[in-house]
């Protein structure tokens, strides 16, 4: 190799090196520009969020290992371990069982809601007149499902349904069913206007949903001769799987945090207990958290792989 | 008028059916409001009828006499509860929307680090139920000395994991194309969001208020646990006193108060709706859809 040429190549020119330089400045200050303004616009929230999200809930988390007393100066802590998780899981004979029994209901209202919902976007989603009112009744009850307004509605009795034991539907189910399912289907006939009541969202979800597959489709399967029957069951259900996945996800999170759920009362209830004290709530709460993380951890990775076997196939 | 009826003669069976039923179900879906209505007119004598009636058959106004009997015998006066209310409501809505818009426009055109952390962060929280933090909330309210004021109803709200994951994916719809566009022509990031992303996200704005004023119209934790002093409770928290024993009320005497306040706790709820519903369900497709 020629000695000289090698000589120039690994000396750069100076003016080069300078513009070399000059550049790499610019990139960076380009980029902490833009970075920059990224962490100026996040800053109002991150420090709400972390002031009175994150810190309070790693502080209930640091909790649960303590047995929290109110005391004349305030609160008293003491170590205590894993006795939390112990006491609840083996000793508390409501905890476990209220769970069981919420799964249980949870399993039983999932299908509910969805092929409710399902059906109601399937009918808003035809052409006739006054299809903006239904949209907005059927959407109306998602204002008030959370919070305040629906406890209140549930502890007046709105949410009974006075025709079931009016007309012995309860009676009728007790002499049909053997006795350890006719108890969850009462409970769930007594209940479900408040489970009808929240599949709004899934509802427009779905409505959503059905606007993805182009309307040329039908027509090319109404012109090869399919009835709307057909139509639906191969076209139209095999292109809204991924919303049905999305509603089933939307739903078990809406189910599991929603403030009528008899968990979240034991939960509350043991706050304000003097005797188990608001460190094993907070050990309740996140046993139960952890455990809604793991399910949707679980339909996630179902859901995944589901679809990759789909793409495959197809 | 006439091209309603039209429409209608055209129908055929089938759409009739369709009609039919869906009127059906939303009468069904319709009941519990019905119920609210019904409720706070009902005399005491049917108020504890079993099984209990929907539809009141001699309606009075006396619920709503007994209501403000009991509020003037207060020692705070009702209008008082109702302000405070209001304040609170407003300055937090006002809050969260600026918070929740300029964390989502990052979050959703600019590039930064630790990104994907905040967004499953916010993920997560969303699973969490903040009623659980009660107490650690109280310490660090205590700690911050803001006991007793307006900023302890409000702060506790503003970060908003729900607003800012419903907005991130609002912004997403916007085209990049017209945010370059923008910067091209010299326009300044300020410029950019105000001019720009703020009208461009204005459904997911008004979803975002509709939320937020009903999670904070109905909240009682910050005047249960932040606020000693009387004056500074809000309205959910009096009318959650009214049906309660122990604070004065009366568990059997309170319930018709606590019907009439409950249709009043309810009525803003509905007119909001009434007036946003179309934003909103824009919104929600949209969000839904990504």
């Amino acid at each position: 190799m020629n000695p000289v040429i090698q000589s120039k190549n690994s000396r750069p020119d100076v003016n080069e090196q300078a513009e070399l330089r000059s550049r790499k400045r610019a990139r960076f200050r380009f980029r902490w520009n833009e970075y920059g303004m990224g962490y100026l616009f996040m800053l109002p929230w991150i420090i709400g969020f972390l002031v009175f999200m994150a810190i309070p809930i790693c502080w209930s988390l640091y909790l649960t290992f303590n047995k929290v007393r109110f005391t004349g100066e305030g609160f008293k802590y003491e170590w205590i371990g894993l006795q939390n998780f112990k006491d609840a899981l083996l000793k508390d004979n409501e905890y476990g069982v209220q769970i069981i029994a919420f799964f249980q209901q949870t399993i039983l209202i999932l299908p509910i809601i969805i092929i409710f919902s399902l059906l109601v976007a399937i009918l808003l989603n035809q052409n006739f007149p006054g299809r903006f009112i239904y949209r907005a009744i059927f959407f109306l009850p998602v204002i008030f499902s959370t919070g305040q307004v629906l406890t209140e509605l549930f502890q007046q009795g709105a949410g009974d349904v006075p025709f079931i034991s009016q007309y012995g539907i309860d009676t009728f189910v007790e002499e049909n069913f053997s006795s350890s399912l006719a108890e969850p289907i009462i409970s769930l006939l007594s209940m479900i206007i408040i489970i009808l009541w929240s599949s709004g969202v899934q509802i427009l979800i779905f409505i959503a949903g059905f606007q993805t597959v182009s309307r040329t489709i039908y027509e090319a399967v109404r012109i090869d001769g399919a009835s709307p029957w057909e139509s639906f069951w191969k076209i139209t259900l095999p292109s809204i799987v991924p919303f049905i996945a999305l509603n089933l996800l939307y739903s078990t999170v809406d189910l599991f945090t929603s403030p009528i759920n008899p968990v979240m009362e034991q939960i509350r209830k043991h706050m304000f207990n003097v005797s188990t004290g608001y460190g094993y709530a907070s050990a309740l709460a996140w046993f139960y958290f952890l455990l809604i993380i793991v399910i949707i951890a679980l339909m996630l990775w179902f859901l995944n792989s589901s679809n990759r076997k789909r793409r495959y196939t197809a | 008028m006439g091209a309603i009826i039209y429409q209608f003669k055209k129908m055929s069976w089938s759409e009739i059916v369709l009609l039919i039923s869906l009127m059906l179900m939303a009468a069904f879906l319709f009941l519990p409001i019905l119920f609210i209505f019904n409720h706070a007119f009902k005399p005491f004598s049917e108020l504890f009828n079993y099984p209990p009636t929907f539809i009141v058959r001699q309606p009075t106004f006396q619920n709503f006499n007994d209501l403000i009997m009991k509020t003037s015998a207060g020692a705070v006066p009702f209008t008082r509860y109702v302000f405070n209310s209001l304040i609170v409501v407003v300055c937090t809505v006002f809050a969260v929307i600026f918070t929740s818009l300029l964390a989502a426009y990052v979050l959703s055109k600019h590039k930064f680090y630790f990104k994907s952390l905040v967004m499953g962060v916010i993920m997560l929280s969303l699973m969490y139920a903040p009623e659980t933090v009660g107490i650690p909330r109280y310490l660090i309210i205590s700690w911050l000395d803001i006991n007793n004021t307006y900023f302890g109803h409000i702060l506790p709200f503003v970060a908003s994991p729900v607003a800012v994951f419903l907005m991130k994916q609002f912004i997403d719809q916007i085209p990049n194309d017209l945010i370059e566009a923008a910067k091209i022509d010299g326009a300044t990031e300020l410029r950019i969001f105000v001019k720009l992303v703020l009208p461009l996200a204005f459904p997911a704005v008004a979803t975002i208020a509709i939320i937020t004023i009903q999670a904070v119209w109905g909240d009682t934790q910050a005047s249960t646990l932040f606020m000693q002093d009387e004056t500074m409770k809000t309205l959910p928290y009096y009318i959650s006193t009214l049906a309660s024993a122990g604070t004065g009320g009366n568990t059997i005497a309170g319930q018709g108060i606590a019907a009439a306040a409950g249709l009043l706790m309810f009525l803003p709820n509905l007119i909001i709706f009434l007036l946003f519903q179309k934003r909103m369900m824009e919104t929600m497709v949209h969000s839904g859809v990504k």
